[in-house]
């Protein structure tokens, strides 16, 4: 068994409302994974909870072996810093900051001297399609321009665990198909295992496994055969 | 309809875009307040002025004379007494201000405080200098409630209404025959006129900018909000009208609550101790045409204000939405400055007030048109230099935006000019003469022995212990070591009358004017310096809590992230206090600048300590304000997640 993250009887409540009925889940090292389901199936909450964003109210999460949804805040915020990366549907890229330094944010944080973090965030663009856009601001980039710094800014810090919240969801079907494939490609190609949240099909057929929430429970799929 | 839907979208704004609304109004509120207080002060100066004109005799000049009147100042513990002896020449004299009728000769008709005082002290030491107290004058007398002032009735040919008198009027009015008793406002009204004019000024522009600050306050999110009813085709006049719109309803709310507040203030406004005393609290309130005119002026100013921020949406519907490179501001800003500045030496020239007031204006407004620059400059140098993450998103910040940084900062930056002109104008202390009390007595030439003589005989019959001796023009008579404040005045008292038209004085008597002046520099000080920074603090607190609410998404997403809350906290932090170091220096420089041509010295203790107190007071409001508005930041960003989708 080579599981890089695992979710282990899941349950999340908000008021009266079960997000998470108990969900077990666990994804291998370099695998996309899709979870699909329509609004309020409570995808996006197991991503939460996977992500240490959010506790769950019961069950476990262990990265690489160790259990993180007992940590403090502090320590998840690390966590997330370090080990995971993240590629939302818009604005997560900071406005003032030309795209070459909204990648370059992630090493500094990390305590990388800047001209090494804006070095190391430059290699990625040529590889991704973004020659030339190293001092844009990201309203001077197209949706999809953006989307790519955004994937650049998530794999920068070489993270084990990448995670797409509906990563094409403002995207036009091209430019979001093109999207999702060098979303997929370079998280593999960077030895990172990648979890999707999306209620779009075509997305989902780009990842290696899809796994369908309804109603705070998993359908299929949630541990690999 | 464009109200009705106003309406809808401020009343559907939300929990935050409530709370956005509920901070601009409250900033309204505090600048309508200060702005009412500002201008109030000088209508309050100007009645004071025209009720204390009928001491200020004017020369009969061609007109039938009706009256004889003169003016000096008697003492009394380390108080001044205004004594007006009036003669009537024509029974037909009409009443002074504040009296039912004209003094009869040998009357005495005593202020309400003076009145007190008469009767509280020993009758030796005060009541015995007017022995036929007629009656109390009224307040149209009276320049502040606590005055003392003494009306004396006298014959026309009464020595006090024919011995010369000194021609300062420093020390007094001499005899003059009047043709009415409406006087005219005395030089020393006027120096306070003119003082309180320039204070009004150096209130007024800070509370200008905060209210440019309050009526921005939430403009990311209308931004975005009208960017959007521009790309779903509302016309740039519809935009224009639901912006005015919002901001007016807002703002008119808050000028109504500013109102209130300035009025429920006025007790404690009058408590205020300005040139010898209190106010009557209805000098203070400005006029119903005043504050009619002020809450017409106020929203409409913030409707202006929110219209300017609004021109990028109005001109391009994607302004907004594409967060594109702002165009970089223009070095006319920093010629306009330099401009003003070349006109400064003027102000030494002997101008008239008005001018004075205009140039300093006029500076003051160019520190703030230059402010933007100035800080999109040390984001660009702070920008090339950061190593750590956030000094370098506070550089970017401040390059990105840099009039909203601006704002955030403009009030303390300003009360910095504010403090810098007044630190170099704060006048020095008055040495009084050490030792045991001397009163000094005025004589005629050739008559100081016989003078000597009796002041020595009415002291000892007074029982008071003193040493009377005569030089060219004055007796003195140095009293004990021994001697209290009550040991003088029984030595004033015994010596009134002595010489007509003279009052036994000592050095720190003497020097009253100069004493009183510095005492309400001093008071002047602290009122515009406490305005200036309750404004500045309160609008850098409101500025730096919008700043949260219009990037609420960014940080929640940046935190999500795993950016730590410090760094975002301290990357707001730099964001505040980097500029605030450069233009809170150059600030302070600019006012200093403008009072080197009205410098009646160097530098004081005072002044240093005013300008230390104020760099102090500044960084550490604005840190206080910033450090507020954390709670905000953490709740914004405490639960990224908050949908259970």
């Amino acid at each position: 068994m080579n599981d890089v993250l695992v979710g282990r009887a899941l349950v999340k409540r908000f008021g009266q409302t079960v997000a998470l009925g108990g969900v077990d889940i666990a994804i291998r090292a370099g695998e996309a994974v899709a979870i699909m389901g329509p609004s309020g199936s409570g995808k996006s909450t197991l991503l939460h909870c996977l992500a240490g964003i959010m506790k769950p109210d019961d069950g476990e999460v262990h990265l690489l072996g160790q259990r993180i949804d007992r940590m403090r805040e502090r320590e998840r915020s690390a966590l997330r810093r370090t080990r995971f990366g993240f590629v939302f549907q818009f604005g997560q890229l900071l406005p003032e900051l030309p795209a070459e330094e909204n990648v370059a944010l992630p090493l500094m944080l990390g305590g990388v001297a800047r001209q090494e973090a804006v070095r190391s965030a430059r290699a990625w663009f040529v590889p991704l399609g973004l020659h030339g856009m190293e001092q844009r601001r990201p309203g001077e980039l197209s949706g999809g321009q953006a989307q790519r710094v955004a994937i650049a800014r998530a794999l920068v810090t070489k993270p084990a665990v990448v995670f797409a919240d509906e990563p094409t969801g403002a995207l036009d079907q091209q430019t979001g198909h093109d999207t999702m494939r060098l979303l997929v490609e370079a998280t593999k190609h960077n030895g990172a295992s990648l979890i999707v949240v999306t209620h779009d099909p075509n997305v989902a057929r780009a990842c290696d496994r899809m796994v369908e929430v309804r109603d705070g429970r998993l359908l299929a799929g949630g541990v690999p055969a | 309809m464009n109200l009705d839907l106003t309406w809808r979208l401020l009343k559907g704004g939300g929990r935050r875009g409530l709370l956005g609304t509920w901070l601009t109004l409250a900033a309204v509120a505090v600048s309508t307040a200060l702005l009412l207080f500002a201008v109030a002060a000088n209508f309050a100066f100007a009645a004071r002025a025209d009720r204390g004109a009928w001491r200020t005799p004017v020369p009969a000049e061609g007109r039938p004379a009706v009256a004889v009147e003169a003016a000096r100042f008697d003492f009394v513990r380390d108080r001044a007494i205004t004594v007006v002896d009036l003669a009537a020449l024509d029974p037909a004299a009409p009443a002074p201000p504040g009296m039912p009728r004209f003094p009869k000769p040998g009357e005495t008709w005593l202020s309400p405080a003076l009145a007190e005082l008469a009767r509280t002290l020993p009758a030796g030491e005060l009541a015995a200098r007017w022995p036929r107290q007629a009656g109390v004058l009224g307040d149209a007398a009276l320049v502040h409630p606590d005055e003392l002032v003494a009306v004396v009735g006298r014959a026309p040919d009464d020595p006090e209404m024919t011995a010369a008198r000194s021609e300062d009027w420093i020390a007094g009015r001499p005899p003059t025959k009047v043709a009415d008793l409406r006087g005219r406002t005395s030089e020393d009204s006027e120096a306070y006129q003119v003082l309180t004019l320039i204070a009004s000024v150096l209130m007024v522009v800070p509370l200008l900018v905060f209210g440019g600050a309050a009526a921005r306050l939430t403009v990311a999110r209308r931004d975005q909000r009208l960017a959007a009813l521009r790309l779903v085709g509302a016309t740039p006049g519809q935009v224009v009208g639901m912006t005015v719109a919002e901001a007016v309803i807002v703002a008119f709310a808050g000028a109504v609550a500013g109102v209130a507040a300035y009025a429920l203030a006025l007790p404690l406004l009058a408590r205020i101790p300005m040139a010898g005393g209190p106010w009557y609290a209805g000098d203070l309130w400005p006029g119903l045409l005043v504050v009619a005119g002020t809450l017409v002026a106020v929203p409409l100013l913030v409707g202006l204000s929110a219209v300017a921020g609004l021109r990028r949406v109005v001109v391009s519907p994607l302004g907004v939405a594409k967060r594109e490179t702002p165009p970089a501001l223009r070095f006319v800003r920093v010629l306009a400055l330099l401009a003003a500045l070349a006109a400064v030496p003027v102000l030494g020239m002997g101008v008239s007030a008005g001018v004075i007031a205009a140039v300093i204006a006029l500076a003051f407004l160019c520190v703030n048109l230059v402010g933007p620059w100035v800080v999109a400059l040390v984001g660009r140098i702070a920008a090339a230099t950061a190593r750590r993450p956030a000094r370098l998103l506070a550089a970017r910040r401040l390059i990105d935006d840099p009039r909203s940084a601006w704002r955030t900062v403009s009030g303390v930056a300003l009360t910095g000019f504010v403090a810098g002109f007044i630190g170099l104008l704060s006048p020095g202390v008055f040495s009084g003469d050490e030792g045991p009390p001397q009163l000094r007595l005025a004589v005629p030439a050739g008559q100081t022995a016989e003078v000597a003589g009796q002041a020595r005989e009415r002291l000892e019959r007074a029982g008071v212990t003193a040493t009377v001796a005569e030089s060219k023009k004055t007796v003195v008579a140095a009293l004990g070591s021994s001697a209290d404040a009550a040991g003088v005045d029984r030595a004033r008292t015994a010596l009134a009358g002595l010489v007509p038209g003279h009052t036994a004085s000592t050095e720190a008597d003497d020097q009253r004017f100069g004493t009183q002046i510095l005492a309400d520099v001093r008071v002047g000080t602290v009122v515009v310096l406490a305005v200036s920074f309750l404004v500045a603090i309160a609008s850098a607190g409101i500025t730096a809590a919008s700043s949260i609410l219009d990037r609420r998404q960014t940080y929640a997403l940046l935190r999500l992230a795993g950016t730590p809350l410090e760094v975002l906290d301290r990357a707001r932090r730099t964001e505040t206090l980097l500029p605030l170091a450069v233009m809170g220096g150059g600030a302070i420089a600019v006012g200093m600048i403008c009072a080197v041509p009205l410098m009646m010295g160097a530098m004081n203790a005072t002044g240093a300590i005013t300008l230390l107190a104020c760099v102090v007071l500044g960084f550490g409001g604005v840190a206080g304000a910033g450090a507020l508005s954390r709670p905000l930041l953490r709740s914004v960003t405490a639960d990224p997640a908050p949908r259970p989708d």
